[in-house]
């Protein structure tokens, strides 16, 4: 294979049909309850084994700085990896216009069910879970990825600033990519001249 | 104003925001907000939270609440027009940009940009649960959950379903 190759042909990507992409993107549409990012993981990394955890981390890590909504991003990306724009397209109604009709038709319902009391308690145990759900998932691609301590630093400044100080998103991530890209461009200088 | 006035300032105005929509749609929220609230008197302020909570509410993307709002403003065509203003020109320049990475593959260069944004990624993810935790969490059996959901996810391979469900029960029992 040469090195002009692209990375669908050898990714487990290209074997994918179209309906299991859209199947796949549906399922995390559709359980996505409090956020699609946990299923996103799971059904990418553990079910259909497209890629690994380490792989999916920087994929993330594009579609965070890419515009738009990150999950619709990676259904973009993966999409086209496997079958092109239509491919984006298939994955994007998965995980996006059909979730959409969904809540739609939910919302026409919403005002008769949302305040009673045995909704709302549901609801305020599913939320706090959902949210232990996100936290769990970046627990555990930081535990699969391992970081050295030059990409822990950005990482937890990351979290520090946004998460708990509640900086404005954008230029958060503007610093800390310069930063985080000086830190690996200097380890990857380093490693060549002790190769050297 | 007529609806196609109103679904061709909806479509102008997400369009752009959509390409400066770093972080997701939860970045440009507050510039929505502006618009259709301030600017326009689409909505309420209570009125743009409830949409806010209900697209959360929902299965699906959190990005999912620009239809809503769309849906309130100017019915199905609403919509229809908003997300694909707020999502479509993203999603091009996702495209372009993957279609540019991916040529440049095999560069030392990616490998470098790959390596320094996953640990960021994972700071943000942190963040966003971490955020979601703090709306969501009023109650000592509501931080018990977040953190219960949190290590089952982290260290087991238990079907997130289980754990919501188990959740749901739990608030219904009156824990959350």
């Amino acid at each position: 294979m040469s090195a002009n190759d692209s990375a669908s042909e050898r990714s487990p990507l290209a074997g994918v049909s179209r309906a299991t992409l859209f199947a796949s993107f549906l399922k995390m549409g559709l359980l996505g309850f409090g956020g699609v990012l946990p299923w996103a993981r799971r059904i990418i990394v553990d079910e259909r084994r497209w890629l690994d955890d380490r792989e999916f981390a920087e994929l993330i890590g594009l579609c965070q700085v890419l515009p738009g909504p990150n999950v619709v991003n990676l259904a973009v990306i993966i999409g086209a990896r496997s079958h092109g724009p239509l491919g984006s397209l298939i994955a994007m109604t998965g995980i996006l216009f059909v979730p959409i009709g969904v809540m739609l038709s939910i919302a026409i319902f919403y005002a008769a069910v949302a305040h009673a009391p045995v909704a709302r308690n549901a609801i305020a145990g599913a939320s706090a879970a959902a949210a232990g759900l996100i936290l769990g998932t970046a627990l555990r691609l930081l535990l699969q990825t391992r970081p050295p301590p030059r990409g822990i630093l950005p990482g937890a400044a990351a979290f520090v600033a946004v998460g708990v100080l509640q900086w404005p998103l954008l230029w958060v991530i503007l610093v800390l990519i310069v930063v985080g890209i000086a830190a690996e461009w200097r380890a990857a200088r380093r490693a060549r001249a002790e190769s050297a | 104003m007529t609806v196609v006035e109103i679904l061709v300032e909806i479509a102008v105005r997400f369009a752009l925001l959509s390409l400066v929509a770093i972080g997701g749609i939860n970045a440009i929220l507050p510039e929505i907000h502006r618009v259709v609230v301030d600017v326009e008197g689409w909505m309420t302020s209570p009125e743009f939270a409830e949409l806010f909570a209900l697209a959360q509410l929902a299965p699906g993307p959190n990005a999912m609440v620009v239809a809503l709002i769309g849906w309130k403003v100017a019915g199905l065509a609403g919509a229809l027009v908003a997300t694909l203003a707020a999502c479509g020109p993203s999603s091009v320049a996702c495209y372009v940009a993957w279609h540019w990475a991916d040529r440049l593959r095999h560069s030392s260069g990616r490998a470098i940009v790959q390596r320094a944004l996953a640990p960021i990624a994972i700071g943000l993810i942190m963040a966003s649960g971490y955020t979601l935790a703090l709306g969501a969490d009023h109650s000592p059996g509501a931080f018990a959950l977040t953190a219960l959901a949190a290590a089952a996810l982290a260290f087991t391979r238990v079907n997130p379903v289980w754990v919501l469900l188990a959740a749901a029960i739990a608030g219904i029992a009156g824990l959350a």
